[in-house]
């Protein structure tokens, strides 16, 4: 027997937590803590409880072992792997010929780098810039949104930052839910005198360690932080050097967050003046100030210039370029950082090369040795309304589940019936396989090795610890192959012929600037990995951006004045309340993985409606109590929880298991993510009985899928 | 004997339930801690404090419970009658009656791991370093070590503000 320790990486959030893997020949014994590698996100190898759950989805019984084939929709025959691959190369090359921006591809940000590289390297040989990944869905308005202040749309600094600093601003973001190992440096930063000041609609797990605590109504963060700038500007409390050497269009932010008065901002969101005072104040004299934000601030119709507000908060307090400074957007998933680097966005090459400019684009032509096109492509949301109006026919969907993930999901489920072809690489069966043509089955994190980028911009090498199930394969090779028997022979970047994940890595090193010194060897010998920027190979990476110019095209930050904008759908007579989605620590994402995990589900079953006692009371609700969340969009049947975690007039419904069916898509002009976190709904007490019935019409979130004979 | 302590510190936690869920899995799906929210929200974990005067050890007529070398309070199950006096006299209700053992259970303080010489799992798993454990003396300098800091924090909040932060 051959007994191995294997360095891998957790495939779940964006910390990029180290851990081992204990093997023998191939077949997975348990986990080991990495508690003797210095230097990782986790220290002492902490992990979380999805942390110490890794192994059981791997292990999962419906894990997808062969390639399939729809008969018809739903039910599936088995094929072999030279069938599947040539079926999809023919089908993908016809729609290229026809119309490119027929097709539209999905990467991950649950998989690899190099999987991602490959994925909008197809697309964009293959004639269009429609590549998208989930990133839309969480953190698109922060890429857009820092893009716009700082030039580049990365977390400005590291974990050591946050320990490091004396003032930590968290908005939206339930740090100790969704990152507990990641929080630590927070209460580490606490232990130090570091002042915590935590705003959420939601009284979360975070708030509990908040010096100061704000709890604004949902939807209303531009006001809040307006109010902020205004008091910090109004008292002076702003870096005026920073602001005169490295920032521009302060007079305007200054005229524009004037009328934001601390009693104007209490009317709006629903925070007391005084507090709101003290915020700014502690926020500005802190000297050293952290801000950190996840969804809460994203997923907003606003979300772009949420972002936009808080980094030019950071930046006229002078906490940009400094260590234990900066601006902290914390990623859901292990490797949305890379995806977005690599370029699975629609309008950017890998490195954020504009795709509409026409140097960028030169580069990626004779590097890629074909033509490539300069117009922008469709986001995830874009996608889903282009395949109504008939213009996008054909799918190819890598480790995505855009029935549950996307915001309402009865109009994605319309329109995915609407399309032509749909191939689904996954590793176990989704909602949305339902409707594929083609089902192509991944190897799972664990079963291959490859490159992850953090929400720390550390890039870390995760080795194959385990075999994949039947016939399943790493994500890499199946879109390698494909890509060659699309007919992209060529040699080195001009084709798809790799031995493995090393090559494209490579490949990379030499189109990214970011990524230029990280290569395979490097990281292999490096557990704790590399942040990027890495312009060369004895380059030992970058902890915090921006020391002596931003990358906008002056060098300096561009600082935003925003004027208020709520949220697109406010509550009136017929719905009176505001929706809100949370998650929760033991669950991710669409419960593709943690689902299928014995220890998670025993602990988190079933998804609760968190809601105010006084509402409660007033329609005759007690915790355990079935209701449905109505909204002009849907129904969805949950139980309740009464709590005061949340406010008054406000519902807070955790969304792994479906709940989109009730949120609202209406898109952030820019970033063009959908507004999840607010809307209006109303509820209603309804018996087991009605649930039931009710619950048949919400998609279940674990399907069987049908394999029938050929 | 080398004593050892296993100290919660509930201002700490952040109601992962990291705890709750490797106990559970070093101890086949019954975990001997388990986190519980007030209607605030706020997770206090719950687990056996392994008593200096262990009321279940006096309580237990069946002389089932005692104290290992470690100094944690243990429950021999082969010994165990399931009568729950020591449910009873426990002031935190830790003792849980394991219908298929027909005996009581309750943390042992991971003595499988202490044997192979490592921490409990809890205590080394705990992202937030919320459950210590070690010596007395260690423990009580990390405790007292807080509450200075604390008590440091809050004459600090009593200054004013101007001069602590950068100066203008
Ligand atoms: S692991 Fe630590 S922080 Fe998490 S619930 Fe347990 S005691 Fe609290
Ligand atoms: S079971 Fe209860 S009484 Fe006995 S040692 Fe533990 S905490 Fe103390
Ligand atoms: S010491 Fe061991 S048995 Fe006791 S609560 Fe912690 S993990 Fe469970």
């Amino acid at each position: 027997m051959d007994e191995k320790l294997v360095p891998v990486v957790c495939p779940y959030c964006g910390v990029g937590c180290r851990l081992y893997i204990r093997s023998s020949d191939g077949h997975p014994l348990g986990i080991e803590y990495a508690n003797d590698i210095p230097g990782i996100s986790n220290e002492n190898g902490k992990l979380c409880p999805k942390g110490n759950a890794v192994l059981e989805y791997v292990l999962a019984r419906d894990r997808l072992k062969k390639p399939l084939k729809a008969k018809e929709q739903g039910k599936f025959v088995e094929i072999s792997w030279s069938q599947a691959i040539k079926e999809v190369a023919e089908r993908l090359k016809e729609y290229s010929k026809d119309d490119p921006n027929s097709m539209m591809f999905f990467g991950s940000a649950k998989t690899f780098n190099e999987p991602n590289y490959l994925i909008q390297k197809l697309a964009r040989m293959l004639g269009t810039n429609n590549v998208d990944h989930c990133a839309r869905l969480c953190h698109a308005s922060t890429v857009s949104g820092l893009k716009a202040v700082f030039g580049a749309g990365a977390m400005t600094n590291t974990y050591r930052d946050i320990e490091e600093a004396n003032v930590i601003f968290i908005i939206g973001h339930n740090f100790a839910e969704t990152h507990p190992v990641g929080f630590r440096y927070v209460l580490k930063a606490k232990e130090r005198g570091a002042k915590v000041i935590v705003a959420d609609p939601r009284f979360t797990r975070t708030a509990w360690f908040a010096d100061i605590y704000l709890q604004h109504y949902p939807g209303t963060d531009i006001a809040l932080i307006n109010g902020l700038i205004h008091v910090i500007i109004e008292e002076r409390l702003y870096d005026e050097k920073f602001v005169r050497e490295r920032c521009t269009g302060f007079d305007e932010l200054a005229k524009t967050v004037e009328k934001f008065t601390p009693g104007y901002v209490e009317k709006i969101t629903g925070v007391p003046a005084d507090l709101i005072v003290q915020a700014a104040r502690t926020f500005a004299t802190g000297g050293k100030g952290v801000i950190t934000w996840a969804m809460g601030i994203t997923q907003h119709t606003h979300g772009h210039d949420n972002v936009r507000l808080l980094a030019t908060l950071s930046a006229i307090c002078g906490y940009q370029g400094r260590e234990g400074c900066g601006v902290s957007p914390m990623r859901g998933q292990n490797n949305v950082q890379g995806a977005c680097d690599l370029g699975v966005l629609p309008n950017v090459f890998p490195g954020y090369k504009a795709v509409s400019d026409p140097e960028g684009r030169k580069f990626f032509e004779e590097f890629w040795g074909t033509e490539l096109s300069g117009e922008v492509g469709l986001t995830v949301i874009e996608a889903a309304h282009a395949i109504e109006k008939g213009k996008v026919r054909a799918y190819y969907v890598m480790g995505e589940n855009p029935v549950i993930s996307d915001a309402n999901t009865n109009h994605v489920i319309k329109a995915l019936h609407k399309l032509e072809f749909m191939v689904v690489q996954d590793i176990v069966p989704t909602p949305t396989m339902e409707f594929a043509d083609i089902v192509l089955p991944a190897a799972a994190m664990l079963e291959n090795e490859g490159s992850l980028t953090n929400t720390e911009r550390r890039v870390q090498w995760s080795f194959q610890a385990i075999n994949p199930p039947g016939e399943a394969r790493p994500d890499w090779w199946i879109v390698s192959e494909i890509g060659k028997a699309a007919g992209f022979t060529g040699d080195g970047p001009k084709g798809f012929n790799y031995s493995g994940p090393e090559d494209i890595l490579r490949e990379v090193n030499a189109c990214t600037p970011q990524y230029r010194g990280i290569t395979p060897e490097r990281l292999k010998a490096n557990l704790a990995g590399i942040h990027w920027p890495c312009p060369s190979e004895d380059h030992p990476g970058t902890r915090v951006l921006y020391k002596e110019r931003f990358l906008t095209s002056d060098g300096k930050a561009h600082l935003a004045a925003v004027e208020y904008r709520g949220p697109a759908e406010t509550p009136d007579e017929d719905y009176p309340f505001l929706l809100t989605t949370v998650r929760y620590v033991g669950h991710y994402h669409t419960l593709t993985m943690t689902g299928r995990s014995r220890a998670l589900v025993k602990r988190w079953p079933e998804p609760l409606a968190e809601i105010h006692p006084e509402d409660a009371e007033r329609l005759g609700i007690k915790t355990g109590d079935w209701v449905k969340i109505v909204t002009r969009r849907g129904e969805y049947p949950i139980r309740a929880k009464v709590t005061r975690t949340v406010k008054k007039g406000v519902i807070a419904v955790p969304w792994h298991w479906g709940a989109n069916v009730v949120t609202n898509d209406a898109l952030d002009p820019v970033a063009k993510i959908p507004e999840t976190k607010a809307c209006a709904c109303k509820v209603v007490k309804i018996t087991e009985e009605e649930a039931r019935e009710l619950m048949k019409k919400v998609p279940p979130v674990i399907p069987e899928i049908e394999i029938v004979r050929g | 004997m080398t004593r050892r302590i296993l100290h919660v510190d509930y201002s700490l936690c952040i109601g992962c339930e990291t705890c709750e869920g490797v106990c559970d899995f070093i101890h086949g799906g019954r975990p001997n801690i388990k986190v519980y929210y007030t209607i605030t929200g706020i997770p206090v974990p719950i687990n056996c404090r392994h008593c200096e005067k262990a009321p279940c050890m006096d309580v237990c007529p069946a002389g089932a419970i005692y104290r290992d070398s470690d100094g944690a309070v243990i429950i021999n199950p082969n010994k165990c009658i399931g009568c729950l006096m020591c449910l009873a006299a426990c002031p935190f209700g830790v003792p849980t009656f394991d219908v298929k053992l027909k005996a009581v259970t309750k943390c042992d303080m991971c003595a499988d791991r202490r044997r192979l010489g490592t921490a409990p799992a809890c205590a080394e798993m705990c992202p937030a370093g919320a459950i210590f454990f070690g010596k007395p003396e260690e423990v009580e300098e990390k405790v007292r070590r807080r509450t200075a800091e604390k008590i440091a924090r809050e004459r600090l909040a009593a200054v004013n503000l101007e001069g602590v932060g950068r100066m203008l």
